[in-house]
């Protein structure tokens, strides 16, 4: 075992227990915190898989945008659960074990996969992966036209959140 | 750089973008008093996206290096697409009025999914078909919590949006994997890789899978139905109808185009699935309908049911003759049920006080001889949702059940006709309510939903005497896809 | 450097957990945050095949997820924050105005 697996094996048990941590914890604020941690931990493994832009944009725009945003709305919706009752849903345990099914079915067919096992190649470090990226996505033969309507969603979620969450009572 | 034909191809879209851009910054200068300009101006930018889009009509090709195509059958769904708009827009204008919502930002918004469902009836990548689906989703979970702070709607609004991100999730982990079987997001890639047995069947078949389960939240049949009733009745009236016709339609532009042109040899596991998928919906729509009093989540089950139909046609695909019938047909079937469902819905918003959530059936009463016109309308709307001559209900499953029994699904043509048989009750009973109770109905100010029930129940009626031509029609422009 | 498959199931595992919060879990918030995990999950799918494939074009994938995620998050705790102002409450379960 490299080194590299046994720091891969850290990062992946501290992601998955900080996942597991976000949908048990009782209180939302130990949530978003957990959820922070499990965006952390999938940063890293970004970076560990070779791809160094994204796992700084994993930081800048999961971390530092959208984590941020949710503690906002957790702090802003205190006490919107009440106490006495349970967290779960009735039905919790059949939704358990049908994913549970789900999941052993899809690694079982994963495992007869021949590529599963491969180890990936080094990569070339002579290609520059941040300009490349970044002509592709101005690229008219590239990406330019999803990035474009990337911009009209961006656009109307901007008008949308305005919309439903200004002031009832000044429209 | 982009070559003119690039902007060519999906001009309408463009056009229909801007559109929006501009009435959004209009609209600023439009007192409330005066909110019919922007009504006015979003319908016609509607149509001249609608002029773009018959220009184009014949014409195929693709933009942007194969991230869009334009086909009859995009250019057939653009339209329906546009004309569902420009109805959603006239059922809109009267009805927000009397809600005290008239806000520009409805119709903006209502144009950018407009765009969205368009971009995704033609996208020919798997990320622009995630991003068209978003682009589509993200300004409905609006529309539908149009009404806050009334608590039913912004409800409606957030069920629609948990369970929208939780299928566009499923639907991204199925594209991811299907990358990881072929190496490509772009459909010929993606095609060129699978002929040259360089993809991985299984990962394939996973992505399938996922896939599906994404789209079938979207176009809401039986086991991903769970947001339909509720989203469709506690969101304003026109977007509810809206979305019945015109989700539904872009979900299956996706569904259709992703499975015949990147799955056909998945279709022997993909055709029992699908069975399953439509049989159910048929059924528990159809029955759940029956002990609905509310019109409103009567018309949600009942698009869950007609779900299921459009289904069936599709599931023997794998067969190339009979997928070419099955996408016109069910291009037919979504025609004439986007007729029907606006008529019904049209009718039903006029007579729809402000602060309701939806009629009783009772409300009906007395429609029949009080308001002629509108009663004729409800009742050219029921039975064309049943499926009797002369409406085009008629010929819209006419032509699904005949492509199923090429396919030879007979067993599933069997449930189809019996569900049909069944919804014939509470289809029947809202007319025995609107001509056979005594009640003094009540007709809404404003006369642009009673124009758009008139409009559709002729339509419905007109063209069923020429079924043939439009069914042939629709079956000529998709000749030229894949 | 690892196999690749020890990131496809480490993915695997998070879509399933992020699965299971949005079904098991009734308050809104945590559910939305659950639906982050599987993005994630499906963005680590992409980018563990881009590094196999040595291509670039599951990477770009990233990037517009992203996006949409920031999108989303916008309206959906505009949305959340709303609703408690007028109840008070976003448990999905106790939603009941609407019959389901």
């Amino acid at each position: 075992m490299t080194a590299v697996q046994i720091v891969f094996l850290a990062v992946a048990a501290l992601t998955l227990a900080a996942a597991v941590m976000v949908v048990s914890l009782r209180r939302m604020m130990q949530s978003a915190l957990a959820l922070i941690l499990a965006l952390v931990g999938v940063a890293v493994i970004f970076a560990l898989l070779g791809s160094g832009f994204f796992a700084v944009s994993q930081v800048v725009v999961y971390i530092g945008a959208i984590a941020i945003l949710i503690i906002f709305a957790v702090m802003l919706t205190q006490n919107s659960m009440s106490p006495e009752h349970s967290q779960m849903n009735p039905g919790f345990l059949y939704a358990a074990l049908g994913s549970a099914l789900l999941f052993s079915s899809l690694v079982f067919i994963l495992s007869m996969w021949v590529g599963f096992y491969a180890i990936p190649v080094n990569l070339d470090p002579s290609v520059d992966t941040i300009t490349v990226l970044g002509l592709s996505l101005t690229d008219p033969q590239g990406f330019a036209l999803p990035f474009e309507i990337v911009s009209v969603l961006l656009l109307a979620a901007l008008i949308g959140g305005i919309y439903i969450a200004r002031d009832h009572h000044r429209d | 750089m982009p070559t003119v034909n690039d902007f060519l191809l999906i001009l309408p879209e463009v056009v229909l973008l801007i559109w929006a851009l501009l009435i959004l910054l209009i609209d600023l200068w439009i007192p409330d008093t005066k909110k019919y300009y922007t009504a006015v101006l979003s319908a016609a930018g509607l149509v001249i996206s609608a002029g773009c889009a018959f220009a184009l009509l014949g014409r195929t090709g693709s933009a942007f290096s194969n991230m869009v195509v334009l086909d009859g059958f995009s250019s057939v769904l653009s339209i329906l697409f546009l004309l569902s708009g420009l109805a959603a827009v006239a059922l809109a204008y009267d009805y927000l009025k009397r809600n005290a919502a008239q806000r520009g930002e409805y119709y903006t918004l209502l144009l950018f999914s407009i765009a969205g469902m368009m971009l995704m009836a033609s996208a020919n990548d798997l990320i622009m078909v995630f991003l068209s689906l978003e682009l589509l989703s993200i300004p409905l979970y609006i529309l539908a919590g149009f009404f806050r702070p009334r608590l039913a709607s912004e409800e409606a609004a957030l069920k629609y949006f948990l369970l929208g991100a939780f299928s566009s999730a499923i639907l991204l982990f199925g594209i991811a994997w299907i990358y990881g079987s072929t190496g490509h997001t772009d459909f010929p890639g993606i095609v060129a890789s699978i002929d040259g047995g360089r993809a991985n069947y299984l990962l394939l078949l996973i992505g399938a899978g996922l896939l599906l389960v994404g789209f079938g939240f979207k176009i809401g049949v039986f086991p991903f139905h769970m947001w339909v009733p509720d989203t469709y009745q506690g969101s304003p009236s026109s977007i509810g109808a809206f979305m019945t016709v015109a989700t539904k339609a872009a979900g299956f532009a996706a569904l259709l185009r992703v499975f015949l042109v990147l799955f056909p040899a998945e279709a022997p596991i993909m055709a029992g699935i699908l069975w399953g998928l439509s049989a159910a919906s048929m059924i528990f729509g159809n029955t759940v309908a029956i002990a609905q009093m509310n019109m409103k989540r009567l018309l949600a089950y009942s698009s869950i049911a007609n779900a299921g139909y459009i289904l069936m046609a599709f599931v023997p695909y794998g067969n190339p003759v009979i997928a070419q019938e099955a996408v016109s047909s069910a291009l037919f079937y979504l025609l004439a049920y986007a007729l029907t469902s606006f008529g019904a819905w049209a009718v039903m918003i006029a007579l729809e006080p402000a602060e309701s959530d939806g009629l009783l059936l009772q409300d009906f009463s007395g429609l029949g001889r009080k308001y002629p016109w509108l009663g004729a309308a409800l009742l050219i709307s029921m039975l064309s949702f049943i499926g009797v001559p002369l409406t085009m209900g008629f010929w819209g499953k006419f032509y699904l059940f005949k492509t199923a029994v090429d396919g030879s699904q007979i067993p599933l043509v069997l449930i189809g006709l019996l569900t049909s048989l069944v919804s014939a009750y509470y289809y029947l009973r809202i007319v025995m309510f609107a001509y056979f109770k005594p009640g003094e109905p009540q007709i809404q100010p404003g006369r642009w939903a009673s124009v758009v029930a008139v409009i559709c129940a002729a339509g419905i009626f007109v063209l069923s005497f020429i079924p043939t031509p439009v069914f042939q029609f629709a079956a000529q422009m998709i000749m030229g896809m894949k | 450097m690892a196999p690749i498959s020890y990131y496809l199931v480490l993915a695997i595992i998070m879509f399933f957990i992020g699965i299971l919060g949005v079904l098991i879990r009734r308050n809104a918030l945590i559910v939305f945050m659950s639906l982050e995990l599987m993005f994630n999950a499906a963005n680590l799918v992409f980018v563990a095949f881009s590094r196999q494939y040595q291509a670039l074009n599951g990477q770009i994938s990233v990037f517009f997820v992203m996006t949409v995620a920031a999108a989303e998050v916008a309206i959906g705790l505009a949305l959340m924050v709303t609703i408690f102002r007028t109840k008070h409450s976003i448990d999905v379960d106790q939603m009941n105005n609407l019959k389901g």
